[in-house]
């Protein structure tokens, strides 16, 4: 097994079979580890940027239900947390599985599980706190399950304002805190859903299905949604969401990706449709704005352009932080693919894999 | 060990034992089921959680035997252990 050493690239890669990582020097030539958690669901793994060292798991079995695990040592061990999350008796709720693990702004760890519950640790996942004023809602007993169940997916914290955060449930919609978790607000605002008679969302409406978000990380004010029904795009201080997925093969897909470095650069991987959740014509694309939306690339250069007809989850699509940025990809059906220029150009990383959850990238010891 | 406390051996699954620094079986004190699962998880962090849930419920579909007797569908605070039992804890037959 190849040392993994300060400076290299790490993709973490979860899928319904453990995890596995990825490692490089150069981004050319990849060393494999894994599968770590075997026989075991991970909807989410990825390299804590704070350290470049830490790795980070959501891991969930059928029998042995959804714990988050951690390793120094890139996969030689891993630790348990003292506690799991969990729901208050008076709840009736019970974590069932794991689908987002987010380190915060402020040495925090959040996570977003199912059914739709957020929770945060101040001790580096050893025991958790119920984030209340979402998991008991007044009105969680009005919300529905979107088809991957009733789950909290996304969580963005505002970097630089450890108060201030985002997240996203399904079917649910997107709501914000800034007093760290204390209150929350729906934010809604025109996205559309054609199955309520106005066909767009009030603000402070239930029920949109929300399936990505990312910030851009060069004006964190800027987030982009991919949703069932359309995406979108909002600043801070905006009312509403605006759609920008004109120029887009569908408005239906689950990823989202931000370029590390490049303002308004934001990747999605459009599908046929909510009726047909695979790759339209059997042919893999990505697509890139680099204008905040207004126009979109597809991107094909070495992505099979015959027979693909596979899903890309909504955690299956990632950059790196390197110039120019690695995008990494994963299928459903086990592929996972790479480039090293921005989404230019592809090439096969992985064969062979289990569906893969989740791609994330980092670099070890930060950058 | 507490005044009062049974000694039992809680046989662990493969899952399980990757956990707990690769033992297949572990001597623990309590009164209780509940009580051998927490000294469980204070031995080795997390365990505890990958049987109980968020309830305190045995998992669905985790099987509990004391000797011979199942005992995963009862409330694990209403089981009591005595010297010499042992507890086996397994994943249940599940899938097609």
């Amino acid at each position: 097994m190849a040392d993994i050493k300060k400076g290299e690239t790490v993709v973490v890669v979860g899928t319904r079979k453990g995890l596995f990582l990825f490692h490089s020097r150069d981004r050319k030539k990849w060393a494999s580890r894994g599968p770590y958690f075997k026989g075991e669901t991970v909807r989410h793994a990825l390299l804590d940027p704070r350290d470049g060292k830490t790795l980070l798991a959501g891991v969930t079995s059928e029998h042995w239900g959804a714990v988050v695990a951690r390793s120094t040592d890139f996969g030689g061990k891993w630790v348990l947390g003292k506690e799991g999350p969990r729901f208050s008796k008076e709840s009736g709720l019970s974590v069932t599985r794991i689908w987002q693990v987010r380190p915060g702004s402020n040495g925090d760890l959040w996570i977003g599980v199912e059914p739709a519950g957020l929770f945060r640790s101040d001790d580096g996942g050893d025991t958790w706190s119920s984030i209340d004023a979402f998991n008991y809602w007044p009105g969680r007993d009005k919300w529905q399950p979107g088809a991957g169940g009733l789950i909290l997916h996304t969580i963005l914290p505002y970097p630089g304002e450890r108060r201030r955060m985002l997240v996203g449930a399904s079917a649910v919609g997107v709501f914000g805190t800034h007093d760290g978790g204390e209150s929350w607000r729906l934010m809604n605002g025109d996205v559309r859903n054609p199955y309520i008679p106005q066909k767009v969302m009030g603000e402070e409406m239930v029920g949109s299905c929300v399936h990505k978000m990312v910030r851009d990380p060069r004006d964190p004010a800027i987030v982009y949604q991919q949703n069932h029904f359309g995406i979108y795009r909002r600043r801070r201080g905006d009312p509403k969401w605006t759609a920008i997925e004109k120029g887009l093969p569908s408005p239906f897909g689950f990823p989202m990706a931000a370029h590390p470095h490049d303002a308004g650069t934001v990747y999605t991987v459009p599908l046929e449709g909510d009726f047909n959740r695979v790759t339209p014509k059997g042919a893999m694309a990505v697509y890139r704005t680099t204008n905040g939306g207004k126009r979109w690339e597809r991107l094909t250069k070495g992505l099979p352009q015959k027979d693909a007809w596979f899903t890309i989850l909504r955690d299956a699509l990632r950059t790196d932080d390197g110039d120019p940025a690695g995008v990494y990809v994963g299928t459903t059906t086990g592929q996972l693919y790479h480039s090293r220029d921005d989404g230019d150009s592809w090439q096969l990383l992985a064969d062979h894999l289990q569906g893969i959850q989740s791609v994330e990238a980092g670099t070890v010891g930060g950058r | 060990m507490v005044k009062g406390e049974s000694r039992v051996r809680v046989m662990l699954p493969r899952a399980l034992s990757e956990f707990a620094g690769g033992q297949e079986s572990v001597e623990l004190g309590g009164r209780t089921l509940a009580d051998a699962i927490q000294g469980l998880n204070a031995r080795f962090p997390g365990l505890g959680y990958r049987i109980l849930d968020d309830q305190g419920r045995m998992r669905r579909y985790v099987l509990v035997f004391v000797n011979e007797d199942p005992v995963g569908h009862l409330d694990p605070q209403a089981v009591p252990l005595k010297d010499g039992d042992t507890v086996h804890i397994l994943p249940s037959v599940a899938g097609g």
